[in-house]
């Protein structure tokens, strides 16, 4: 679903791209990427203009004052040429492992099976740099924004890139456990109810899919447990082992449907906590859970709890373990955990709101009945619950289009809107606590591209 | 995976009763003989229960269909026959669970579970609880700690803390601060074990796993999923906390072998000839792996020189195979209840393990069912038919008793001391299990 959203902001970028920067022939890609995603471009690049002329036409009138944009893109290739050599997970090291080969072959088998994991592969391989799962450039900005300590030796460094090694292994390690993450979501329940009437193979193909999702996943997370082994600061393992227990943590919380897809929670049934007080992790000790009690009810807590054990929690955790292995002082490791945490969850905020630009709903396009809107408008609105308890075998059995509408109606939207301009705003202000140079110029263009999609 | 389950219901440091320490003497006595010392304190009752609960252990009927290979015949699956069979000779030499070896009788009367009775009796209780530490949601915390009823056999806490203790020894070095450590590490050791398990059954779509429902028979297949990463990472917060590089990277070792273990598992290319080296690799990673490199980090923790390490990554190495050929051999000759899940189970999944290899020699006919993974009709009944008829499990039998002889060789090189035989006594329960 995030997936899904994530994939048509980019469409729409791309749509207009072409239209703002007529001039700039050098329109850069991500070299990487080029190999594989070529074609994709070659096909995607047909579309835009086909797009592009075609909206022209209709949307001139509103296009006539075009607000200041940051282009994303460019905001991406420059950050990448300024930590070195892209990190996506990509990297050929990766592929030509035994094990991914052999995962690649057994993937074949699956080419038009209905399983999930096949569109979890589909997106990383064809979207894994454009839509932000490039979590490791991230790391890799903080920690060269932040420097290293002047006692790091200097063959512990890339020097042409102002990183250390160590830190580029971690800011892999961050992609893998986010791959892993997805990966292992992508496993279907085949317990439930609405399996149960499946013919034989359709079994037998999710069934095989679960099995090669569920080590592909493990693969990676052993990898990376091997990886930062490999880092020797055993204050960096803990804290990102604890973001894989975050993730897990994350799939518990509420109710949640047969494919264990969340649902919100009825309103009303916590009472609402008179102070609204930011609830975060226990920063002397990585073991204690997110206390998500205190918040439930409450929607945008509520919301900022589910998503910083998705998302932010990994992203925050990586940035802070990056600067414990540059050796920077505990305050500053506290602000890069803050960046990266108010970062993916602005970013969350944004994709959040992404189903709702436009007018109607796109067909086949659904969104999580956890997101900002939804849950916004439930506050609003409590009675549309009783259109949300459809889905509690199944969130496909809800009328999307219809919630779409409510919402559309309501003022969710506006409040989701304010929600990411906060976390952006929080992000930007971490940010000025590190030394002004290009890489945080980067993070900071990264921020304003994402302000603007 | 069937191969990974230590399935069976087996005594080791008690869970029911938490409260009691174990009266016995722990070296040279013979537990079936309890006689509890008025002077302890305890009811007498409670320390009856306690004896029998020990014994429950023995409570197993052999696999009747194959009485040769494994001798002495003893049935003792009564409580009420308890008296009878501790007074016979050969439950003064054997261990709980195990059946008199067939070499020479060893000379030490030794059970390992009762001389660790100090480290494993709240093993389980404090996995429990480190799971329980580490979420608010509590379905989580159930699922993670499912497998964590104290009714599994224990072996690789058993065997990593054995070795820790024989290590100390042997180092003259039983602080207790270390013990503690070791104990951490034996408690990854059995968690890491457990994700596996989990994550087996989600692969595996089987029912049962120590004879009550597995897990993704109860709870949705996401979570389950969600549960072992969780578990993983609760493991291996813990062991960060040891502070030790050295430690860390021995222990995700073993990870890394898994996965690549259950990789090979998939994989059916390699030739006849490459079979037999494909099966022991795969037996290495999915299996040994854990146990040798958990062995070996004890020792990296004492600060023990590279030769105790070795010896202690290649004693678990030893045992780590032949527990599993015994493995594979008893998912032929064992019945339902004693396994607690299915026999042939190893046929149905597919798997040529040790016994089906060995039988390919006599009957090529099975070479064709190897390759296609036994999937037509009829296949995994002719084929367990046919490696009844061979040699396959006599000579998988005698494969993990050389490891297990070679195990004890390398025990013998840490000095003597009770934990050092309790290492001896492990490679005999590990030969004559019977479940």
């Amino acid at each position: 679903m995030y997936r899904a959203s994530g994939l048509r902001i980019m469409q729409q970028l791309r749509r207009r791209i072409p239209s703002e920067m007529q001039g700039f022939q050098n329109f850069k890609v991500a070299p990487a990427l080029q190999t594989f995603t070529f074609q994709q471009q070659q096909h995607q690049q047909d579309r835009w203009t086909a797009t592009s002329t075609a909206s022209g036409k209709h949307s001139s009138p509103q296009v006539a004052t075009p607000p200041p944009r940051h282009d994303w893109n460019r905001a991406v290739s420059e950050a990448e040429r300024i930590v070195g050599y892209p990190t996506s997970f990509l990297s050929l090291r990766w592929l030509l492992s035994d094990e991914i080969a052999n995962v690649a072959l057994h993937l074949r088998k699956l080419v038009g099976s209905a399983h999930p994991l096949m569109k979890t592969a589909k997106h990383l391989l064809y979207n894994g740099k454009n839509t932000m799962q490039a979590w490791g450039l991230i790391v890799l900005l903080v920690s060269k924004a932040a420097g290293h300590a002047p006692s790091v030796p200097d063959v512990e460094q890339d020097k042409s890139a102002g990183v250390l090694h160590s830190q580029r292994a971690l800011a892999e390690v961050t992609e893998m456990i986010r791959i892993s993450h997805l990966v292992h979501n992508s496993v279907v329940n085949l317990q439930s109810s609405t399996q149960a009437g499946q013919d034989v193979a359709t079994y037998d193909d999710m069934s095989f899919g679960n099995k090669i999702g569920l080590l592909t996943g493990d693969y990676l997370l052993g990898h990376s447990s091997a990886e930062l082994a490999n880092l020797r600061n055993q204050e960096v393992v803990e804290l990102i082992s604890s973001a894989v227990r975050d993730f897990s943590e994350s799939e518990f919380i509420g109710e949640r449907d047969e494919q264990n897809n969340p649902l919100p929670y009825k309103p009303g049934t916590f009472q609402r906590p008179s102070l609204s007080v930011g609830v975060d992790f226990n920063e002397h000790d990585v073991m204690t859970p997110m206390p998500i009690a205190q918040v439930l009810g409450n929607p945008e807590e509520e919301w900022e709890c589910r998503n910083i054990l998705n998302a932010g929690s990994l992203l925050g955790k990586s940035c802070q373990a990056s600067l414990k292995l540059a050796g920077q002082s505990e305050e500053l490791q506290r602000h890069a955990y803050r960046f990266g945490k108010h970062l993916a969850l602005a970013w969350q905020a944004c994709l959040d709101a992404e189903p709702f630009q436009c007018p109607q709903l796109p067909l086949d396009v659904t969104f999580s009945l956890v997101s900002a809107p939804v849950l916004f408008h439930l506050e609003h609105d409590p009675g549309m619950y009783a259109q949300l308890e459809a889905g509690k075998q199944s969130v496909d059995n809800i009328d999307y289009d219809k919630i779409h509408k409510a919402i559309l109606a309501g003022p969710a939207l506006v409040k989701t809107k304010e929600l990411q301009r906060k976390h952006t705003a929080a992000a930007l202000a971490v940010l000025q606590h590190f030394p002004a140079t290009d890489a945080r110029q980067a993070l900071e263009n990264i921020i304003l591209a994402m302000q603007d999609l | 995976m069937a191969c990974l389950s230590t399935s069976g219901r087996v005594v080791c440091g008690s869970r029911r009763q938490q409260t009691h320490k174990l009266l016995y003497q722990l070296f040279g006595s013979r537990p079936g003989l309890t006689n509890p010392s008025p002077s302890t304190g305890f009811n007498p009752p409670k320390v009856q229960q306690q004896a029998m609960r020990l014994f429950h252990g023995l409570s197993f009927s052999m696999g009747k269909d194959y009485p040769d290979l494994l001798q002495s015949s003893h049935k003792c699956s009564h409580n009420l026959e308890y008296s009878q069979c501790s007074t016979t000779n050969k439950r003064q030499h054997s261990s709980v669970h195990t059946q008199q070896p067939a070499g020479p009788v060893r000379e030490f009367q030794i059970d390992p579970y009762i001389i660790l009775d100090d480290d494993l009796k709240y093993f389980y209780d404090d996995v429990r609880y480190l799971l329980k530490s580490g979420t608010s949601q509590p379905e989580l915390d159930t699922i993670a700690s499912y497998y964590f009823d104290g009714q599994g056999k224990a072996l690789r806490p058993m065997v990593t803390m054995l070795m820790a203790k024989a290590i100390n020894y042997h180092l003259n070095n039983e602080s207790h601060q270390l013990v503690h450590k070791q104990r951490q590490i034996a408690l990854f050791s059995e968690m890491v074990h457990s994700a596996s398990l989990v994550h087996d059954d989600v692969i595996d779509q089987s029912d049962f796993r120590r004879g009550k429902p597995s897990v993704n028979a109860l709870w949705n297949h996401k979570k389950v999923t969600m549960a072992g990463d969780y578990i993983l990472s609760i493991a291996s917060i813990m062991i960060a906390r040891l502070r030790s590089d050295d430690v860390t990277i021995v222990l995700s070792q073993i990870l890394t072998d898994l996965v690549q273990g259950e990789f090979m598992q998939l994989g059916s290319r390699e030739t006849e000839n490459e079979r037999f080296a494909h099966y022991l690799t795969k037996t290495y990673r999915k299996t040994a792996s854990l146990i040798a490199n958990a062995l070996k980090a004890t020792a990296v923790i004492a600060q023990a020189d590279d030769n105790v390490a070795e010896v202690a990554f290649q004693y678990g190495r030893n045992i780590g195979l032949a527990f599993q050929l015994v493995d594979d051999m008893l998912d032929f000759v064992s019945s339902t209840e004693q396994m607690g899940k299915p026999t042939a189970a190893d046929l149905k999944l597919g798997l040529a393990t040790a016994p089906v290899l060995f039988a390919c020699e006599k009957y090529p006919e099975l070479n064709p069912m190897v390759m296609r993974r036994f999937s037509e009709p009829g296949d995994v009944e002719r084929a367990f038919e046919l490696v009844h008829k061979s040699h396959g499990l006599e000579q998988t039998r005698f494969l993990a008793k050389k490891h297990c002889n070679e195990a004890i060789r390398l025990a013998q090189e840490l000095t003597e001391s009770p934990y050092q035989k309790g290492l001896q006594v492990v490679a005999d329960l590990v030969i004559n299990r019977m479940k």
